[in-house]
């Protein structure tokens, strides 16, 4: 676990860099957590990405498939890809502060 | 065993290695000679140093427990023939070993003078971790998952079958014929097709690619939206009752669908738990053979069911060897025979085959958050050995090693991109259109 700091508050990060407490993220959190795995500058497009997966886990506690979000971002698959080149688990899904994913990821 | 000072767990996990005392389990706990030969074998020992990590090390974490409880000589002088309790220093530190210093690639095995199964050993020191209760958290509930749900990363079904619609309409259009399709459910069909979950949830191109290729071979195929995992993360946590039910699952759908053929996605760790250490967990052979797709690919290319143009990739390519499917599970060449059909610059990695270098994500790895750290270091040698090709692309038939291979990207700023052989092939396949076929 890494502690960092944003605007004066400590965050805890599990060992893949997700946030332990996913009830602590705001938009602030996302743009710090977006300029360590390679994303950088959030873009418009980032945050349809990160917005809807956000939204879509506070109201079902799990990830979205990556079809819904292509469909909700009106993004292509590849598009996503190339916005979060660590992929839309350890990319978009840590940004959004979601907590990690099981399986191979 | 009757040890007073044991706690009923400790009891448990030591009546855990008694049950699987046989002859082969016996052998290999009795035949280290601590030559120190698999130091230079290990990624892990050589990125760290650390003689904790050597694979003779890890032997030792049930050996000598083994020499303790089950030996007459271990129990009466401990300290002369290398005994050790099996007590709360002893598990702290089995727990970090085999667990956080362990992908159980087997490349120490091939560099053993003696052919020790160390990764065996160490799979079985995690069965006896598992009867502790000490599975690391992230690794057992992905366990639970696959388990609870019927696949690992629980995909409810219903959005399984709306993903796996939504390619086959990609499909279609790509292809131009609305006969294109992802069966479903079928029954009868030659070919059971299973996938990692990471597919459909995150990384759907690759299931793509094989539908294209399905569709070009004029397979007769289909994917079970009720059991379709190819992964069994209780090979890694040692678990194996999950292990079998996981195995049991898969072979009671290809009866169930009257299916020939299990072909498994590709994925390592899932084609060498069902292929090859499935039959023991169930007790007795499969009725049906078990084949990567790998192997199917290059069945088509050899067969001429399918034609490619190495000309569609064009930058250079490198190949990794995942290590459950070439060094333990004996697919070396059918990947290099498909990659000289499919792209037209194919570079090996130094060294490769059954001697190459693990990823650093194997044995459960990507699961265990808290050992993040060292799985990307041990992962530099993999980083070292891409960068060294000058490729641009690095082929990876397993979904985990993908995933530990973009990371090392990221961290290593390699600047390639990792690709699943069937996207690869996909890209290369030539089509003929409908028109011209019947010309």
């Amino acid at each position: 676990m890494a502690k960092v700091e944003i605007g004066g508050r400590q965050f805890d990060l599990d060992g893949d860099g997700f946030l332990q407490q996913p009830e602590t993220w705001d938009e602030d959190v996302a743009r710090l957590l977006a300029t360590t795995d390679g994303t950088g500058d959030l873009t418009d497009k980032h945050w349809a990405v990160i917005r809807y997966i956000r939204e879509y886990w506070k109201a079902n506690d799990m990830a979205p498939m990556v079809r819904k979000v292509c469909q909700n971002s009106g993004l292509r698959l590849r598009e996503v890809y190339e916005l979060v080149p660590m992929g839309p688990a350890k990319g978009a899904c840590r940004i959004a502060g979601l907590p990690k994913p099981d399986g191979c990821v | 065993m009757a040890d007073k000072t044991l706690t009923l767990k400790q009891s448990r996990a030591l009546e855990a290695l008694n049950l699987r005392l046989g002859g082969r389990l016996r052998t290999h706990l009795n035949s280290c000679v601590h030559c120190g030969l698999c130091g230079e074998s290990c990624h892990y020992y050589l990125r760290y140093g650390d003689p904790r990590f050597l694979p003779g090390n890890k032997v030792d974490q049930i050996a000598r427990l083994y020499r303790r409880y089950f030996t007459p000589q271990g129990r009466l002088l401990p300290g002369w023939f290398g005994a050790g309790d099996l007590n709360d220093a002893a598990i702290e530190e089995m727990v970090d070993v085999v667990f956080g210093g362990c992908t159980m690639c087997g490349r120490c095995s091939i560099h053993c003078s003696i052919g020790v199964d160390i990764p065996f050993l160490v799979r079985t020191a995690r069965t006896m971790l598992h009867e502790l209760g000490l599975v690391p958290e992230g690794l057992q509930s992905t366990v639970n998952a696959a388990i609870e749900s019927g696949n690992n990363m629980a995909i409810p079904r219903d959005e399984m079958v709306d993903t796996l619609q939504w390619l086959e309409q990609d499909l279609r259009m790509e292809v131009d014929d609305d006969s294109a399709g992802i069966p479903l459910d079928a029954t009868g069909k030659h070919i059971l097709y299973t996938l990692n979950p990471r597919e459909p949830k995150f990384f759907p191109l690759s299931i793509s690619a094989m539908a294209k290729i399905f569709y070009a071979a004029k397979e007769s195929w289909t994917i079970s939206t009720n059991c379709y995992d190819t992964t069994n993360y209780a090979y890694f946590s040692g678990s194996d009752a999950s292990a079998r039910e996981l195995t049991q699952r898969l072979t009671g759908e290809m009866q169930k669908l009257k299916a020939g053929v299990l072909a498994l996605a590709e994925c390592g760790h899932g084609f060498r738990a069902i292929r090859w250490e499935g039959p023991d967990w169930l007790g007795e052979a499969y009725p049906f053979p078990v084949v990567s797709v790998i192997e199917l690919m290059a069945g088509y290319i050899r067969s001429g069911r399918i034609r490619l143009d190495p000309g569609r990739n064009e930058k250079r390519v490198t190949l990794h060897d995942p290590c459950n499917l070439v060094r333990a599970g004996g697919v070396i060449e059918e990947q290099r025979f498909v990659l000289e059909h499919a792209v037209r610059n194919f570079v090996e990695m130094t060294p490769n085959r059954e001697n190459n270098f693990c990823c650093g994500g194997g044995g459960g790895q990507l699961s265990m958050g808290e050992y993040r750290d060292r799985r990307v270091e041990a992962g530099r040698i993999k980083a070292d050995q891409i960068r060294e090709t000058g490729a641009k692309i690095v082929a990876a038939p397993c979904h985990n090693c993908i995933d530990q291979l973009m990371e090392l990207n990221q961290v290593y700023e390699l600047g390639v991109e990792i690709r699943t052989l069937a996207e690869l092939v996909a890209d290369a396949l030539v089509l003929k259109s409908p028109a011209v076929e019947g010309s």
